[in-house]
């Protein structure tokens, strides 16, 4: 228990301790005083003991009868007064100390001692996370456990209660308090070893540029992950230092330019997020006039990207909260809305975008705009995860949920990081890279691969740092025999390897590798489990090396252990 | 002048007070420590820790401090008096002189309290 927790007790308990102390006390004093008889008859005078025991069982309501003789009347109009009086003192003191127990303020007080105690307890790397919502939600659903830990502030102590309902394995301390108050970043550990970052992803953006400069200033190490949606707040973020600062609308903006311009880009960033390595034909991106409902902040950005990808296009000037004032409704469609879907050429656009702030305007936007264009593409915005169900159902071609995406790149800059530059490299190249590497990657590792992350270190790649300490040279092709036949090829690719602050892409199979080389590679799960195999078990790794005698470590055993599996 | 600290100061005093008059007298003979002085020193006592509880300066907490083990001496005085009458049913010399050594440990921690408490008054500026 904490100091303040002790001092909050203790003054509560002076006034029913008084009490009790005081009815007591003068009862007892007087059962002492007022004579009584034996049951002979012979006069006795009650000691302190009599008293304080008779007392005590009388106050409480236990009531064990007369003791030590019967009582003579004087003595029982004495005790009529004082079962009034100790009882009501005790019943007092007793109702005050029970609801000190659940007082409001010492729960808080015990509560964020506990999260205290847990964030200090916390020997992994660990994020802390401000805000609970489905955003955070799904990144803590990703990360916890797996990569790093989490710690949770929430400003509602309603959140908080979700969130342990949740029951997340491993625990997410988890704390009520204003993400923007130094203390209780302090207490959620931002000053810790471990602390890795501090992820701010709230709606509000003043919100979030306040929360940068705390943290930047409370430890300068971590890395800060925060959202920011207008151009201007972006650059000053930038200015500031800020590593990651996130942008849903520029990652969709960007999502649509490539998608135009070079689908096989666009196809390998989406693949990193869970498409299947196919371009279908529904995913192509018409290039007839585009029509953009909406010019918030999602709609100037993805003007920007059919600006850069010069395509026609027209934004229309629409907002959600202007148009539900005038209607007062969110069902678009009537005469007028109509006539101007008609005047902005709906029948020669290939392609509708909705980006409203409401979710039931864009689809009904979609939906006007299909009765009069059946073979328009239709692309929408949704802002929240909770009716994702609507959305599949209206068969819309593609879907921008604001929310997921943020989930997902928070997700990749934390605990993928190869991807990310992965992504961020891909988009420098040209269309024919991308196509000949998603050939050799569906020739190779087939339709749906998997991407993996790892660092060739000691804790990884045991076997490997061994031979790597011995002084042998390794390259990429040697890891890639099977440890079947190893005159066969594993079924892998490497896509990226990053050494320092030096990135390959695509590096070539000939090269050396050294110790704490990253690695990015693409296989399916269980060549990758292979390959894992290799890099940690010291026989594994000789058979694929394609060598004979060993080296000393192994000493005896090495000789004579060959594991075919 | 300040009503709560006359309070404190009284019965800071009044429990050390009443410590030495059950604790004056010779210590084998039991007749002339009484039994009431003992309750009234126990009781004021209490009282006195108590009104020392939630105070969370340094002084504070030695007072407390203080005032606790005046309590234990006295009550384990008054238990040391209430086994030798009923349970060994004879007050032998060596239960008397326990009896009034250990409210004589009390009467010291009481002293200690009561000294700090005045150092406490002299220091403060007003």
């Amino acid at each position: 228990m904490n100091e303040q927790i002790i001092w909050i007790v203790l003054k509560r308990l002076r006034t029913p301790f008084f009490v009790i102390i005081i009815t007591f006390s003068i009862s007892i004093l007087g059962l002492v005083l007022i004579p009584g008889a034996t049951d002979q008859g012979k006069p006795y005078q009650m000691t302190f003991f009599d008293a304080f025991y008779f007392v005590s069982y009388m106050a409480s309501t236990i009531g064990f009868g007369e003791a030590p003789y019967t009582f003579t009347y004087p003595q029982r109009m004495w005790v009529s007064f004082a079962i009034y009086f100790t009882v009501i003192g005790w019943f007092y003191g007793i109702g005050a100390i029970v609801s000190l127990i659940q007082d409001e303020g010492l729960r808080r007080a015990l509560n964020l001692n506990a999260f205290k105690k847990q964030v200090e307890n916390l020997h992994e790397p660990f994020y802390i996370i401000l805000g609970y919502n489905s955003i955070t939600k799904t990144i803590i659903n990703k990360i916890n456990g797996v990569d790093y830990r989490a710690v949770v502030l929430d400003k509602s102590s309603q959140k908080i209660e979700e969130l342990i309902l949740e029951n997340f394995y491993p625990h997410v301390p988890a704390s009520v308090g204003d993400a923007t108050n130094q203390q209780m970043l302090k207490m959620s550990g931002i000053h810790q070893k471990n602390c890795k970052g501090v992820i701010s992803l709230f709606e509000n953006d003043m919100v979030n540029a306040n929360i940068a400069t705390v943290c930047m200033l409370l430890n300068k190490k971590i890395d800060i992950i925060i959202k920011a949606t207008l151009p201007e707040q972006v650059a000053h973020f930038q200015k500031m230092g800020l590593q990651h600062v996130q942008n849903p609308f520029d990652i969709i903006s960007k999502r649509i330019y490539f998608g135009i311009t070079s689908p096989h880009i666009w196809l390998l960033e989406m693949w990193m997020y869970g498409h299947i390595l196919k371009l279908k034909g529904r995913d192509k991106f018409p290039n007839g006039k585009y029509i953009i409902y909406g010019s918030g902040r999602m709609g100037q950005a993805i003007a920007d990207g059919l600006k850069k990808a010069g395509v026609e296009y027209i934004i229309k000037d629409f907002t959600s909260k202007k148009y539900i004032e005038e209607k007062e409704s969110t069902i678009f469609g009537d005469a007028k809305d109509v006539q101007k879907l008609i005047d902005l050429g709906i029948k020669e656009s290939e392609c509708i975008i909705a980006a409203t702030k409401n979710d039931i305007l864009n689809l009904s936007i979609l939906n006007s705009a299909k009765q009069l264009n059946p073979n328009i593409f239709t692309m929408a915005r949704e802002n929240s995860l909770d009716d994702l169900n609507i959305f599949k159902a209206a068969k819309i071609n593609k879907i921008y949920v604001v929310e997921q995406i943020l989930a997902d790149a928070t997700y990749n800059f934390i605990s993928r990081p190869l991807v990310d530059i992965f992504i961020q490299e891909a988009r420098k190249q040209d269309e024919e890279w991308a196509e000949v590497i998603v050939n050799i990657l569906n020739n190779i590792t087939g339709m749906n691969p998997k991407s993996f992350e790892t660092e060739l270190n000691e804790e990884n790649a045991y076997a490997l740092s061994l031979e790597f300490n011995a002084g042998g040279d390794i390259t990429l092709s040697n890891l890639r025999r099977s440890r079947e036949n190893k005159n066969e090829m594993l079924q892998i690719v490497f896509l990226l390897l990053k050494r320092g602050d030096e990135v390959y892409l695509m590096p070539n199979s000939q090269m050396q590798l050294q110790p704490n080389d990253k690695l990015l590679i693409v296989a399916d799960e269980d060549t990758y489990e292979d390959f894992e195999y290799i890099i940690n078990n010291i026989y594994e790794l000789n058979y694929v090396l394609d060598k004979e005698d060993t080296n000393n470590l192994l000493g005896f055993w090495g000789k004579h252990g060959k594991i075919k599996a | 002048m300040n009503m709560y600290k006359i309070i404190s100061g009284l019965f800071f005093t009044l429990a050390m007070t009443l410590n030495f008059g059950f604790f004056y007298g010779d210590p084998t003979q039991l007749i002339e420590h009484s039994a009431y002085e003992l309750f009234a020193a126990i009781i004021v006592n209490l009282i006195a820790t108590v009104l020392k509880l939630g105070d969370r300066t340094q002084l504070g907490a030695v007072l407390l401090a203080t005032s606790l083990v005046a309590d234990i001496q006295l009550i384990a005085s008054a238990t040391v008096w209430a086994f030798a009458e009923y349970v060994a049913k004879n007050i032998g010399l060596e239960a008397t002189t326990a009896i009034v050594s250990l409210s004589g440990g009390a009467l010291l921690a009481n002293s200690v309290s009561v000294i700090l408490f005045i150092g406490d008054t002299i220091k403060s500026k007003r």
